[in-house]
């Protein structure tokens, strides 16, 4: 008797785990528990401090005005309407499983000499010409794109300076807000928030987590999580070739060295990632900037 | 202590009721998410999901879960568009509002997000910055193409098949 109830509880356990050994499961497995407490922990916070949180319309608003200054600081699109359908059609591919899939994205191309990349609140995608033109895959898009994306869902920008704090409790923005005083307002707290993006860059650790969040969403999509090392090898490169670092990625991100071994070491979460897809034939046929 | 049949029979009772408690939750993470007849994003659709909606897992099969909503319906999704905690709850539409972690009000904010999809071209609240700060017309032009391009989910649904990405890959010599 005493077998047979072994023998019931076995069974039993046995079957209750083995539906959840699937593949993205493993991810879980592996994960930091430290890294999990601190997503814990964020989303509390994120519930806690919503009341004031600013909402989407508003982002986009303040999205749209620091796009503006940034196409005046880094140029205008490259003009060729297929690259930036593709681009789009990549950074599409990522943004709708990154951790905040359901607001519009929209990327583009900029005729920029320096490697490159930032986002806007809201959505809004710069990358260089530069920058694509030392990538050589689909995939390799996809983690500059993917990063980006990291720091619109975890709303970096917006947390970076305490003049964003304005927006707080403002609610929703009218173009009543843009002008007169307010508008003074407004448009001091867009210049802090673009000196944060433009010159400064954000924290080191908002960096660590887009890294993170690129390789994330990479996998999730279905392309090589490995390509941000890749990209981020690239740029180590440049860097080592390069006299003026002013405004590219390296100069406004942390040390690249150290991204690198970070991410090498979450690399091993994704078990059989080197499999998934790169996409070279086509990004070379969309890409010819070189 | 003497165990009798009676007994093993009411431990196997309260283990199956307290698995049935703990069966195991998955969150739709993705947009554009649509459950499927079988593990192939070729297959029949079966009913498209939201962001946000909780499902049980029913069953694994690697890349691909067999999962049921609350309303019954099952069918198999590609692991990477669910993940195993809820989606952060989107803070949109013109009220401010805040929403909770539940099902149902993710749902909501989810679908007023789902109508700022609709946003075309530059708003009139970042027209009227860039006149007050002197912004040249060529900037704001090219700012308003950027803003007014879009991707269908068919396209790229298409594209992603035809780079065979995800749930598109081949699966022989494929992450099982």
């Amino acid at each position: 008797m005493r077998n047979l109830l072994l023998f019931v509880l076995l069974a039993l356990s046995v079957s209750a785990t083995s539906a959840s050994a699937g593949f993205f499961d493993k991810i879980q497995k592996f994960a930091d528990p430290e890294s999990k407490e601190r997503k814990i922990f964020s989303g509390a916070t994120q519930v806690l401090s919503s009341s004031k949180e600013i909402d989407y319309p508003t982002e986009r608003i303040i999205g749209e005005s620091l796009a503006l200054e940034g196409l005046q600081r880094f140029g205008n699109p490259v003009k060729n309407e297929s690259l930036q359908k593709y681009v789009n059609l990549v950074g599409n591919a990522v943004a709708v499983n990154s951790k905040r899939a359901t607001i519009p994205y929209q990327f583009a191309v900029l005729d920029s000499p320096v490697q490159n990349a930032f986002a806007v609140p809201g959505g809004i995608i710069f990358v260089s010409r530069a920058l694509v033109s030392i990538l050589d895959d689909e995939s390799e898009l996809a983690a500059v794109l993917a990063h980006e994306v990291g720091h619109v869902s975890a709303k970096h920008a917006l947390k970076s300076t305490q003049r964003a704090q304005f927006f707080e409790g403002v609610g929703t923005i009218t173009a009543a807000s843009v002008r007169g005083d307010k508008g003074k307002k407004f448009a001091s707290a867009i210049g802090d928030m673009q000196t944060v993006l433009f010159d400064k860059g954000l924290d080191k650790d908002m960096e660590f987590e887009a890294d993170q969040a690129a390789m994330e969403t990479n996998y999730r999509t279905g392309y090589d999580p490995a390509a941000m090392i890749r990209v981020l090898e690239k740029l180590q490169k440049v860097e080592a070739s390069s006299k003026d670092k002013k405004g590219s990625w390296f100069s406004t991100h942390p040390p690249l060295a150290e991204r690198i071994t970070r991410l090498q070491a979450q690399l091993q979460k994704y078990p059989g990632y080197s499999s998934l897809a790169s996409v070279h034939d086509r990004f070379a046929k969309n890409v010819r900037l070189k | 202590m003497k165990i009798t049949r009676s007994m093993v029979a009411a431990l196997v009772l309260l283990l199956v009721s307290s698995m049935a408690m703990a069966e195991e939750k998955r969150w739709v993470s993705s947009d554009g998410t649509t459950l499927k007849a079988e593990a192939s994003a070729t297959s029949e659709n079966v009913a498209d999901v939201l962001v946000g909606t909780e499902v049980t897992l029913v069953e694994s099969g690697g890349r691909w879960l067999k999962v049921r909503t609350s309303a019954g319906k099952e069918g198999w999704v590609y692991a990477g568009r669910v993940s195993d905690t809820p989606p952060a709850a989107e803070v949109a539409g013109d009220d401010g509002g805040v929403f909770g972690g539940t099902m149902q009000k993710s749902q909501i904010s989810t679908a007023k997000a789902d109508s700022a999809r609709s946003i075309r071209g530059l708003s009139p609240e970042a027209t009227q910055y860039a006149k007050d700060q002197g912004t040249p017309e060529v900037y704001k032009k090219s700012l308003d193409v950027v803003l007014a391009r879009k991707v269908s989910d068919k396209e790229l649904k298409s594209f992603l098949q035809a780079g065979k990405i995800g749930e598109y890959a081949q699966v022989n010599g494929g992450v099982k």
